[in-house]
C-alpha cells in the first residue's frame, strides 16, 4: 500500500490507518442493539420523509376528506384532523420537514463550528479570545429565545428556520472543534509537518481535521435531533414552517386544542416525534461508544 | 456574569434596532403626524446610539421602557410581576428536578439490574426524549380527562394558574424532562461511588443503609450532577416559553411569545434582560453551592 502511493510522507502518516479504523468503528456500532435500532429508525424516517414529496395516501392539504375528528378507520390509519384532513400524509409529509431541518442545521452547523473551531485552536492569542467570549456569551442565551426572536425577524422559511435554529446551535460544535485542535496541534505529525513547510491551510484540513472527524461526527449526528426538537418548539408555538405545509410541532399544537375530544390528532405527530428523537440520539451515543473505545459504559 | 447579561441584551437591542419594521406599522393607518409623534413619544426618531445611550441609562435605573403595543404599560414592573410568576413554576420545577431525578437515580444505581433499575431507566429515557408538549398532552389526558372519567365526575381540576393545585400538571410537565438527565447522571456516578474502598469500609463498619446511602454515597455521587444545575437551570427558563404557553400561565415565557409575535419590541428586550439575569444568577448559586458539597474546590 505503501508503495503504491506516490504521496508525501506526511500524507501517508494520516491516510495510512483510515481504512481499518472506520470498518472498526463500523462493527462496534453494529454490536450495539439500540444504535442499530436507532439507525434502521432513522433511515425509515429519511425514506418516508423523501417519499412523502412524491407520494402520500391522500393530498396533504385536503381538506373535509370525512367527518372532523374522526378516529383511525381502515382508510385513514390514524384518523382526521380538526379540518378532516388525513393525519398519515400529514405525519409522513413532516417527517420530510424534520429531517429536512434536522440534516440542514446538522450541515450548516458543522461549516461553521468547525471553521470557527479550528481557527481558534490553531491559532490561539487574539483570534481565540474573541471566539471563546462569543462562545461562552452565547452559552448564556436561551436557545429558544433566540431562535424565535431571529424566526419573526427574518421570517419563517424553511431555510430561515435552518439558519435561525444554527445560530444558537454553533457553539457546541466550535467548542469541541476548538478543544480537538488545542491537543492536536502539539502532537508530532503536526510538528513535523510544519518543520517540512506544509501551509497552515494544508496543516489544518490536511492533518487536524482528518484526526478530528470522529467526535465531530458524533457531535453532527446528535445536532440532529437538537434541531428537529427546536423546530417543533418553534411550530408548536406557532412560529415554524408556514402552514399548511405540515410540522410535526404545529400538528401538536392544533391537537391540543381538542385534546379530550381527539386524542389521536396530538398523539400520531407526538409519537413520531418522540420515537425519531429517540432514535437518533440511541444513534448518536452508539456512535460515540464506537467511535471513543475510552467512554463505553 | 453581569458581563453576559450586559453584552446579551445588548446584542439583542442593537440587532432589533437595525431591523425595519415595528409595533406601529401593522396597527390601524394613521397621519404621519401622529406615526411622527408616536415614534417621538417612544424616541425612536432619534439615531440609534442615542437610543441605546438612554436605553442603558434606563436599564441601570431599573427601568426597561414603555409596552410599544399596550400604551402607558411600564416593562419593569409588569415583568417583575410575570417573573415572581414564572419563578414559581421553576421553583417548583426544580424540586420535581431533583426530587425525581435523585430518587430514581438512586434506586436504580442501589437495584442495579433488577426491574427497579430498568423501570426507572426506562422511564429517564422516555423523560430525556419526549419534548415536553408531548409530555404535557399526556399528563393532561391522564390528569384532566382521565381523572374525570376514573372518578364518575367527582374531580375536575381544569388547566390554568392561580390554583394551589394547578401547578402539579405545569411543573411536572417541566421539570420531568430534565429529572431524566439528571437520573442517568446521579445512576452514573453512584454506580462509580458504590464501588470505592470507604464505602466497603463503611459498611464493614455496620453503617446503617439508609446512613451509608446518604451520608456516604449520594453526597460523593452529587458532586458530578451538581454541575449540570447551571445548564438546567437555563433549560427550565427556556423550557417555561413553551410550558406557559401551553397552560396559559401568565408569566415570563407567555409575554415573550406574545410580545414578539405582536413586535413589543421594548417588551422582548425586558424578558431577554430578564432571563440573561435570571440565568446569570443561578450560575453564580450553583459555582456557590459546588464547594459546599466538594471542599477540595476553592476559589
Amino acid at each position: 500500500m505503501i508503495a503504491a502511493r506516490p504521496d508525501p510522507i506526511v500524507d501517508e502518516f494520516v491516510l495510512a490507518p483510515h481504512v481499518p479504523v472506520w470498518r472498526d468503528v463500523l462493527r462496534r456500532v453494529s454490536r450495539n442493539r439500540l444504535a442499530v435500532v436507532g439507525a434502521v429508525i432513522a433511515l425509515v424516517v429519511v425514506v418516508m420523509g423523501i417519499l412523502s414529496n412524491f407520494w402520500t395516501p391522500y393530498p396533504y392539504w385536503q381538506q373535509a376528506l370525512g367527518p372532523t375528528f374522526q378516529g383511525p378507520t381502515r382508510a385513514h390509519p390514524l384518523g382526521l384532523d380538526a379540518a378532516g384532513r388525513d393525519i398519515l400524509s400529514r405525519v409522513m409529509l413532516g417527517a420530510g420537514i424534520s429531517i429536512e431541518i434536522g440534516i440542514g442545521t446538522s450541515l450548516l452547523v458543522s461549516v461553521v463550528g468547525v471553521t470557527l473551531g479550528l481557527l481558534a485552536g490553531y491559532y490561539r492569542g487574539k483570534l481565540d479570545l474573541v471566539i471563546s467570549t462569543l462562545i461562552n456569551i452565547w452559552y448564556g442565551i436561551p436557545d429558544l429565545l433566540v431562535a424565535l426572536i431571529f424566526v419573526v425577524l427574518i421570517g419563517r422559511g424553511l431555510q430561515n428556520i435552518i439558519f435561525a435554529i444554527t445560530i444558537t446551535r454553533w457553539m457546541d460544535m466550535a467548542r469541541l472543534v476548538r478543544g480537538q485542535t488545542l491537543a492536536l496541534r502539539e502532537r508530532e505529525f503536526v510538528e513535523a509537518a510544519r518543520a517540512s513547510g506544509t501551509r497552515d491551510r494544508q496543516i489544518l484540513i490536511g492533518q487536524i481535521l482528518p484526526n478530528a472527524l470522529g467526535p465531530i461526527i458524533v457531535q453532527a449526528t446528535l445536532i440532529i435531533p437538537a434541531a428537529i426538537l427546536l423546530e417543533a418548539f418553534l411550530s408548536y408555538l406557532g412560529l415554524g414552517v408556514q402552514p399548511p405545509t405540515p410540522s410535526w410541532g404545529a400538528m401538536a399544537a392544533q391537537g391540543f386544542q381538542a385534546l379530550q375530544l381527539a386524542p389521536h390528532i396530538v398523539l400520531a405527530p407526538a409519537l413520531a416525534l418522540s420515537v425519531t428523537l429517540l432514535a437518533f440520539n440511541w444513534l448518536g451515543d452508539g456512535l460515540r461508544d464506537a467511535l471513543d473505545p475510552r467512554m463505553r459504559r | 456574569m453581569i458581563f453576559t447579561a450586559f453584552a446579551v441584551s445588548s446584542i439583542v437591542f442593537i440587532g432589533i434596532h437595525q431591523l425595519p419594521g415595528n409595533a406601529f406599522l401593522s396597527d390601524r393607518r394613521e397621519s404621519p403626524e401622529a406615526q411622527a409623534a408616536l415614534l417621538h413619544h417612544y424616541r425612536l426618531d432619534l439615531p440609534w446610539p442615542t437610543q441605546y445611550v438612554l436605553w442603558v441609562t434606563g436599564v441601570l435605573h431599573g427601568n426597561l421602557g414603555e409596552s410599544l403595543v399596550n400604551r402607558g404599560v411600564q416593562v419593569t414592573p409588569l415583568l417583575l410581576r410575570e417573573a415572581a410568576t414564572s419563578a414559581t413554576l421553576g421553583a417548583f420545577a426544580l424540586l420535581i428536578t431533583i426530587g425525581v431525578g435523585l430518587t430514581l437515580g438512586v434506586l436504580a444505581s442501589i437495584y442495579q439490574n433488577t426491574w427497579v433499575d430498568y423501570l426507572s431507566t426506562t422511564t429517564a429515557v422516555v423523560g430525556y426524549s419526549m419534548p415536553n408538549f408531548v409530555i404535557a398532552s399526556l399528563l393532561v389526558l391522564l390528569t384532566v380527562t382521565g381523572l374525570y372519567r376514573w372518578t364518575g365526575g367527582a374531580f375536575y381540576e381544569n388547566i390554568g394558574w392561580g390554583k394551589p393545585e394547578q401547578v402539579i400538571v405545569p411543573a411536572l410537565t417541566l421539570g420531568f424532562p430534565f429529572a431524566s438527565y439528571v437520573a442517568r447522571m446521579t445512576r452514573a456516578s453512584m454506580l462509580e461511588v458504590i464501588r470505592q474502598d470507604y464505602v466497603r469500609t463503611a459498611r464493614a463498619k455496620g453503617v446503617k443503609p439508609l446512613l451509608l446511602v446518604i451520608r456516604h454515597e449520594l453526597r460523593n455521587a452529587l458532586i458530578p450532577v451538581v454541575t449540570i444545575l447551571g445548564p438546567l437551570v437555563t433549560g427550565i427558563l427556556t423550557g417555561s416559553v413553551v410550558v406557559e404557553s401551553i397552560f396559559g400561565i401568565p408569566g415570563l415565557g407567555n409575554e415573550f411569545v406574545n410580545s414578539i409575535v405582536t413586535r413589543d419590541y421594548n417588551v422582548v428586550i425586558g424578558v431577554f434582560t430578564f432571563y440573561a439575569v435570571l440565568i446569570g444568577l443561578a450560575n453564580l448559586v450553583v459555582d456557590l453551592v459546588y464547594p459546599m458539597l466538594d471542599p477540595r474546590i476553592r476559589y
